[in-house]
């Protein structure tokens, strides 16, 4: 595990409910292709951007990542289950793409809360 | 009206509230799409039509009143999950259904096809009166002082979009059983109703309230011993006029029923229900219903044309003679009917490494066809996420068999340790903390030896994944809890919990365990039962009479190696 923090935003697509990463003016299905941010304060103000895409997503928020191989993993182990898909089924969600960076997040271990998420919840 | 039909059928008032709440919900997801409603505007509105937003998708959940289903109502359920679903749904503890994968643009269809059949998801989120439960063999056992499901009908048509009780201080979840066996968990609700006769042999309800899992556990209290049953709804007015009033809604943790009742007393409680009931009672419109109007739900019930057979099948009893995995089945899964040549079949959603509770579209839809060729026409499905054939003549008991068979749901496991309640848990679910789904398949890879499993008996396994307790854990015989320690998952356990007529609160056992850990415990779990259980005795009544000790020991001697 890298000591490097950085940081992505994460949503759901308004229309589909399906998990989606910030990537320069739009979204992606896979965190390999989102944006990252080192720089808290970089994160926040690109936030405050995605945020304003009230017909596009919802419930958006800032993930702790780490590198493993290269690869963004989140801390949380809700946001890497977020990622992948439902372990129980490994034959639904991102996970059925596989390749380096499904298995880096699969491979991954530990656990940190998912603070964006924690304060979504308590909102509700 | 009178109808040969074996369920209630749905009137032309009825189809339209349902085709209108569709027609408003397409308006309304349309608006949100535009940028009409903002997520604040739209989120109660959708959560009204039972549509939550999950981890991997928005999750619908369909009402399945009182869980009865018929053959029409189960295809529709199968169109859903084929077409607009990744092929399966899962049977909820609320006796509802849950399609995890639905997109919010396919939702005004998806509901528009569910009500071509009668079905819809009203009241199945926010602070309402929820899916009323029912025993699953309802008419259909011997001994029950009458028909559960024209009362729960009954309740369901009073409380369907009820103007004065769509917001109340929280959810609100009513059971009604009418048998001294209660497999309906009543003394779990926020009311439960226990249909009986008096001494005098009139027919009325004993009352419980306060019942609830959750964070704060608690078994109902008896608030009347006998409610005339033509009272009933006034009472009930009465009871949620009181909630409504003095429930907390400045703290939605304490905002249940259980906690206003375990506040005041439930003596209290009741003087304060009795004297509402009073003013209730000179409301200028009566609340409670004619006469005419509940032999009228009664009838649109029908009747259920049984044959006269004989007590014993020579066919059936030749047949699993025959065949040894049938015969099985006849053990496990089999319960008397009060009709003779009738059985009830106890159909298994929980499979070796299926998600309990779940079935896939081309089960649901050759699970129509059993029941329309050999169940009158009705499939009920059991808070714990299991299906019923209920009316099933012994000469066919075979064929079902193998029909199930065929289609993977003939699993002989009903009330064993293998038959595990399971909520979605973090596989799906937004609120959970920790998995719930893989510790119930990691416990039944345990127990796959059908022998063992015969030979450990009834054992109720409850997991829930957060402290919201969808997955019953509080009165599971062993009740397993997923909790979030700095983001990982760990799992308290406790034991002696039951549902049945003598509900209890299950005991913490000890310190919380990991992940990995689980599956193992509850098999030290089982050896300790099997080592101290005396002849006849089920694990309830082992942990009953040796208390906590040998488990506790058992579990953390085993968990914890030096």
């Amino acid at each position: 595990m890298s000591d490097e923090r950085l940081q992505a935003i994460t949503a759901n697509d308004l229309r589909e409910g399906c998990v989606v990463f910030r990537a320069g003016d739009g979204w992606t299905a896979q965190l390999a292709d989102a944006d990252l941010f080192g720089d808290p304060a970089h994160g926040e103000a690109a936030l405050e951007t995605a945020k304003a895409e009230t017909t596009r997503v919802v419930d958006v928020y800032l993930i702790d990542l780490t590198l493993e191989g290269g690869q963004p993993v989140p801390l949380s182990y809700r946001e890497r289950i977020r990622a992948l898909g439902p372990p129980v089924h490994p034959d639904l969600g991102k996970q059925t793409v596989g390749g380096p960076a499904i298995e880096a997040i699969a491979h991954a271990t530990g656990g940190a809360r998912s603070t964006g998420r924690l304060s979504l919840i308590k909102r509700k | 009206m009178p109808t040969s039909a074996a369920h209630y059928l749905y009137d032309e008032f009825d189809a339209a509230v349902v085709a209108d709440r569709a027609a408003e919900f397409r308006s309304q997801v349309e608006r949100r799409l535009s940028g009409a409603l903002t997520e604040d505007q739209f989120k109660p509105l959708r959560l009204m039509n039972g549509m939550y937003l999950q981890l991997h998708a928005y999750m619908l959940r369909v009402a399945i009143p009182y869980g009865v289903l018929d053959s029409e109502k189960m295809r529709a359920l199968a169109t859903v999950a084929r077409r607009w679903d990744e092929g399966f749904g899962h049977f909820t503890t609320r006796q509802n259904i849950q399609f995890n994968w639905v997109k919010l643009k396919d939702a005004p269809d998806i509901l528009d096809h569910l009500a071509t059949a009668g079905m819809h998801a009203i009241q199945t989120s926010g602070n309402c009166i929820r899916n009323t439960t029912s025993d699953p063999y309802a008419g259909a056992v011997e001994g029950e002082a009458d028909d559960p499901r024209i009362w729960c009908e009954a309740i369901r048509q009073w409380s369907t979009l009820h103007p004065e009780f769509n917001w109340l201080p929280r959810k609100f979840k009513i059971a009604v059983t009418a048998s001294d066996t209660d497999r309906a968990a009543i003394r779990v609700h926020d009311i439960g109703l226990h249909l009986r006769r008096n001494a005098d042999g009139e027919l009325g309800f004993q009352v419980l309230v306060g019942g609830g899992q959750g964070r704060t556990p608690y078994i109902g209290s008896v608030i009347r011993e006998h409610l005339p049953v033509r009272r009933l709804f006034s009472y009930l007015t009465a009871i949620l006029r009181t909630y409504n009033r003095l429930g907390r809604r400045d703290n939605m943790f304490k905002a249940r029923i259980k906690i206003l009742v375990a506040t005041l007393g439930a003596a209290a409680f009741a003087r304060d229900v009795e004297a509402e009931w009073e003013r209730v009672l000179t409301d200028s419109v009566p609340s409670d219903f004619p006469e005419e109007a509940l032999a009228q739900i009664r009838a649109r019930f029908g009747v259920v044309e049984f044959e006269t057979l004989p007590a014993r099948s020579a066919a059936f009893e030749q047949a699993r003679a025959d065949d040894r995995r049938l015969a099985r089945f006849a053990r496990n899964n089999l319960t008397a009917h009060k009709v003779a040549g009738y059985v009830i079949v106890n159909v298994s959603l929980k499979g070796d490494g299926v998600a309990p509770g779940d079935a896939s579209a081309a089960q649901m839809d050759a699970l129509a066809d059993i029941a329309e060729r050999f169940s009158h026409d009705e499939i009920r499905v059991t808070h714990e996420q299991n299906l019923v054939l209920p009316h099933v003549k012994l000469d066919d008991v075979a064929l079902v068999f193998a029909s199930l068979d065929a289609i993977g749901l003939a699993t002989p496991n009903i009330g064993q340790i293998g038959d595990i309640i399971a909520c979605p848990g973090l596989d799906y679910c937004a609120l959970a903390n920790a998995r719930a789904i893989p510790i119930a398949t990691a416990i039944q890879a345990r127990f796959t030896d059908p022998d063992r499993a015969e030979l450990v008996g009834e054992m109720k396994v409850k997991i829930s994944g957060c402290i919201n307790a969808c997955g019953h854990h509080h009165v599971g015989h062993v009740g397993i809890l997923g909790v979030d320690k700095k983001g990982e998952e760990f799992y308290q356990i406790t034991l002696g919990g039951r549902a049945d007529e003598k509900a209890r609160v299950g005991d913490a056992l000890g310190a919380a365990l990991p992940f990995d850990q689980v599956a193992g415990a509850v098999d030290s779990l089982v050896e300790a039962y099997l080592r101290e259980r005396l002849e006849g005795e089920r694990f309830i009544d082992t942990y009953e009479r040796v208390g906590l000790g040998p488990f506790k020991e058992a579990v953390y001697a085993d968990a914890h190696p030096a």
